[in-house]
């Protein structure tokens, strides 16, 4: 029996000088979502491009479904499904024609095939609208086949890179119902994103990655905990930010402040204590806050407090 | 077998493609199908065509001798040029004199004035007299006033020839010491003048165009079929190369990738890729053979011939294709490069200029320096009916062509791809 459905160990990849992926590691355990989380450029795609043998890597070792993706990649490739960051259909061939084609990819034919076409239809809501053309739908219904053509041959692993990006909220929302309906079905799921809600709503593990690396790896508590249980203030003041940077810094209760332009980031343990003292400070430097709004510590923060950025920097 | 799967996708997908069904079928057809028009329609009518009727108006002042007798050159002229055959031709008006003539020609009323001068009887029958006949014309026209200057040279050829001739008797005659008949002059004008009026002189000649439907139609096959041969070569080449460049499109499109993801080898997708090329090349050539044979009546040749002619235009179409395709990363590049190349060497190839009479000899050896020369020399020795064995080095040159474009075009994507 197959504990892990991926286990990648100091994997790298290099474009010539350019370093895209650094020793990356983390396991995916069967059944399970796992997130990668990190802000664009962050080798995400680079990382899910050398798990799916698109690309080879320049060091280190990965294993899907126990297949090394070196040594073995037609084993590898036949055991997960693969869902693209752009829709990678053909637009004049209709739903299922599509869903059809990308089945006998995978070795299905006649009533088996159509059978799963079906389900896959039902899966991702498009039964009604199987015979038109791709061209015709909208980007949200485009994503919905983009799945389903990865759930054709009923993998192991799904690896899904931003499925939900420039997407509507409806459409947004049925893509990650029909996540979480395919995992509580078995199906192991790697998810690369940078959006936090998603890996925050989804992810049973998540590895936040910047700059080639992953930072920390862990459950959503976990890395929580990383920050401890900080709360985190968001101020915008009327001037340089730079006026009150050195005053908050000094102020007690608070653990860290990242400042750019008009905006400060404050890391509290309690903000109701904090706050009386960061606005009287503010008055005393004539300067005036504008807005202020308190959050509990999220995934967000943990990005912040690793990488001194936002995440969606 | 995944490299069938792909090579279907691909097919389905060309054949759903207005653009490609256009350059496919509808652009050669429909450039041929001008072309046949075009000549098919002066061809038509059983091989003749039409001129305008040109308007003359003559002035005869021919005034003969009473000693002369009945004979008139003036009225002979005029007669000959009402003569019923030449009536679709020309529409004589009769008027009093040159200035009426000139004044119609002036109107535009008539296209020539023709005046026949008052001593145009003497002329044609004294030995040592000439006469003029002035022919006065509307100067934007050509064609009429050149046949009626031409019908009266003729007529005037004749008179000068019979004077000639009277003047050798007479010399003969003299020398031999005899009377010479004092009216032979006249005589011989006047048989010359009976032998015009009785036309026998048409008879010398026949022009005879093809009779019969299945004549014309022969004729127009063996005009269309090379021009059609030209637009099959061209298109097939267009429609190889605008099928390997789905290569590229599927590269942006992403699906390319996702291709390489599922298990099946790299080798096997780009196979099919090209499998579906070849596949949609051989159904384009084969409905474009079948509909110009019932279109435009094209024989294209004996079956085998057609047959080996066939399969190395597709191979040779397909191989230039994938090369050219394998040196492209773009489709932004596709469309110049294209254009350009399929344009250039369809040029030196020969597929414009088929049809076009009196091409130096050296423009045949340049088309051969390209596949597409080859491809139009083995269809038009199908085209004039010979068997395998003649046309068998075009065939051969084309597949090797083809071969080795293959091989260039797929070690380039390979390097690209895998």
């Amino acid at each position: 029996m197959i504990q892990k459905a991926i286990q990648v160990q100091n994997l790298q990849k290099c474009f010539g000088e350019f370093v895209a992926v650094k020793g990356v590691g983390f396991d995916v355990q069967q059944g399970e979502i796992f997130s990668l989380l990190g802000p664009n450029g962050a080798g995400k795609s680079t990382t899910i491009s050398m798990l799916s043998c698109l690309l080879a890597p320049s060091g280190g070792e990965a294993n899907v479904m126990g297949h090394s993706i070196v040594r073995e990649a037609q084993a590898v490739k036949a055991s997960i499904g693969i869902v693209p960051q752009d829709i990678a259909l053909y637009g004049d061939l209709s739903a299922r024609e599509n869903l059809n084609f990308w089945g006998r990819m995978y070795g299905l034919r006649g009533g088996i095939l159509a059978k799963r076409v079906d389900e896959v239809l039902e899966i991702i809501g498009l039964t009604d609208r199987q015979k038109d053309r791709l061209d015709k739908f909208s980007g949200g219904m485009k994503r919905r086949v983009n799945i389903g053509a990865a759930l054709m041959h009923k993998p192991a692993v799904i690896i899904m890179d931003e499925p939900t990006v420039g997407i509507d909220p409806q459409s947004r929302r049925h893509i990650l119902d029909n996540i979480k309906e395919l995992n509580s079905q078995g199906m192991s799921v790697l998810y690369t994103t940078h959006y936090m809600e998603e890996a925050q709503e989804l992810s049973d593990h998540i590895a936040i990655m910047d700059q080639g690396k992953v930072i920390a790896c862990g459950t959503h508590d976990e890395l929580v905990k990383m920050v401890g249980e900080l709360d985190r203030i968001n101020v915008t003041i009327n001037v340089e930010a730079e006026k009150v940077l050195a005053d908050w810094q000094m102020t007690e209760g608070v653990q860290k402040v990242f400042a750019e332009d008009g905006h400060l980031t404050v890391l509290a343990e309690d903000s109701n204590l904090v706050l009386p003292h960061l606005f009287e400070s503010a008055t005393r430097a004539k300067v005036r806050i504008t807005s202020v709004d308190i959050q509990e510590p999220n995934l967000e923060s943990v990005f912040l407090h690793l990488t001194g950025k936002a995440l969606r920097d | 077998m995944n490299l069938m799967v792909v090579a279907f996708k691909d097919l389905k997908r060309v054949f759903r493609s207005p653009f490609a069904l256009v350059m496919m079928f509808g652009a050669p057809l429909l450039i041929a199908g001008l072309l046949y028009f075009a000549f098919g329609g002066m061809m038509s009518g059983g091989g003749s065509f039409n001129l305008p009727t040109t308007r003359v108006a003559i002035a005869n002042l021919d005034q003969p001798n009473p000693s002369e007798g009945t004979f008139k050159a003036g009225e002979m002229l005029i007669k000959f040029l009402k003569n019923e055959d030449l009536a679709d031709m020309l529409k004589i008006t009769m008027v009093p004199d040159e200035i009426s003539a000139h004044s119609m020609v002036d109107q535009q009323q008539a296209d020539v004035a023709l005046i026949i001068p008052a001593n145009f009887t003497q002329a044609a029958v004294a030995p040592e007299q000439t006469a003029s006949v002035l022919l006065y014309q509307d100067p934007t026209l050509t064609i009429g006033p050149g046949i009626v200057k031409d019908l009266v040279n003729h007529f005037m050829d004749g008179f000068s020839g019979a004077k000639i001739a009277v003047k050798i008797s007479e010399s003969a005659i003299q020398k031999s010491d005899k009377q010479a008949d004092p009216g032979l002059s006249e005589k011989t004008a006047k048989q010359y003048a009976d032998y015009l009026g009785n036309s026998s002189h048409a008879e010398a000649l026949h022009i005879v165009s093809p009779s019969g439907e299945a004549a014309q139609t022969e004729s127009r096959s063996a005009m269309i079929g090379p021009i059609m041969a030209g637009m099959l070569v061209l298109f097939v080449f267009f429609m190889g190369a605008n099928g390997a460049q789905s290569i590229i499109r599927e590269q942006e499109d992403g699906t390319l990738a996702r291709l390489f993801t599922t298990p099946a080898s790299a080798l096997t997708i780009l196979g099919g890729k090209f499998v579906g090329v070849f596949i949609a090349l051989i159904i384009q050539t084969v409905i474009l053979l079948a509909a110009s044979a019932l279109i435009f009546h094209i024989s294209w040749g004996k079956p085998l011939s057609v047959f080996l002619a066939t399969l190395s235009l597709v191979i040779a179409a397909t191989g230039f294709g994938v090369m050219l395709m394998s040196f492209i990363k773009s489709t932004s590049q596709t469309g110049p490069i294209l254009g350009g190349v399929m344009t250039l060497t369809g040029m030196l190839g020969g597929l414009f200029s088929n049809g076009i009479p009196n091409i130096p000899e050296i423009m045949d050896k340049i088309a051969l320096t390209m596949p597409q020369g080859w491809a139009m020399l083995a269809w038009k020795l199908s085209l004039a009916g010979n068997g395998a064995g003649t046309i068998i080095l075009p065939i051969l040159v084309l597949t090797i062509l083809g071969i080795l474009f293959f091989g260039i075009g797929l070690t380039l994507f390979r390097k690209r791809f895998i």
